[in-house]
């Protein structure tokens, strides 16, 4: 499993999401809800999932696609499974 | 091998809009391999184009998507959506389809869940591709 420090995984997942939504990573806050405020959709969050799981080889199951509710969620699911 | 009516038990488009004959080879939850044969007396063909028929990039686009449904039904056996929604597609065409061509269609899973999936797609005639891209479904 790759090493990653917490900065820059802030700053891929940061550019993984603002790459799928199309929005320009600045707007992508820590607390941004992904839903209300970047107006992501169900199949944008399963885009990110299948986004991390190749970027950082790693397998994240099905039911946890509820918990990429903003980017600080969407880090601590992440190093759940570095 | 799946023939025509085993793949429409399995995905709701129907003629004229089915662009599956037979489905070749098939891994749960890993790939499907399927094939149309393009035929002349297709109507599409009568406005694309007069005179120089091509198979439109949109119905290859099609026959993925149609393909990843059949490979998404085989995978989760007691997936209760019919219908299947594209969502997000990037497929590059890089050679013509024309009538008498087999186009054989590869689809390779990136993630599968229930409400949808995310596949590598190809498209080839005569084991040359002719389009490859990457689309995302939802399932209804």
């Amino acid at each position: 499993m790759p090493q990653v420090d917490d900065l820059t995984l802030e700053k891929e997942l940061r550019d993984i999401i603002a790459k799928i939504v199309e929005i320009d990573p600045d707007k992508i806050t820590l607390e941004a809800s992904f839903v209300e405020d970047l107006g992501m959709d169900s199949m944008m969050a399963l885009e990110i999932l299948a986004a991390m799981e190749k970027k950082y080889k790693i397998q994240v199951p099905e039911e946890k696609l509820g918990k990429l509710k903003n980017l600080k969620e969407t880090i601590k699911l992440t190093k759940e499974y570095l | 091998m799946l023939n025509t009516e085993q793949i429409k038990s399995l995905i709701p488009q129907r003629f004229p809009f089915l662009m599956l004959d037979r489905v070749t080879d098939i891994k749960e939850g890993e790939y499907v391999k399927a094939y149309k044969n393009v035929s002349i007396d297709e109507d599409h063909f009568r406005g694309h184009f007069p005179d120089n028929p091509v198979f439109p990039g949109a119905l290859i686009a099609e026959a993925m998507a149609q393909s990843a449904c059949v490979l998404l039904k085989v995978s989760i056996k007691d997936l209760k959506a019919t219908q299947f929604y594209v969502t997000n597609i990037k497929i590059r065409f890089s050679k013509v389809v024309v009538p008498g061509d087999r186009l054989d269609i590869l689809v390779k899973t990136v993630k599968m869940t229930r409400i949808g999936g995310i596949f590598e797609t190809e498209a080839s005639v005569n084991n040359e591709v002719v389009s490859k891209g990457e689309m995302t479904f939802a399932c209804k």
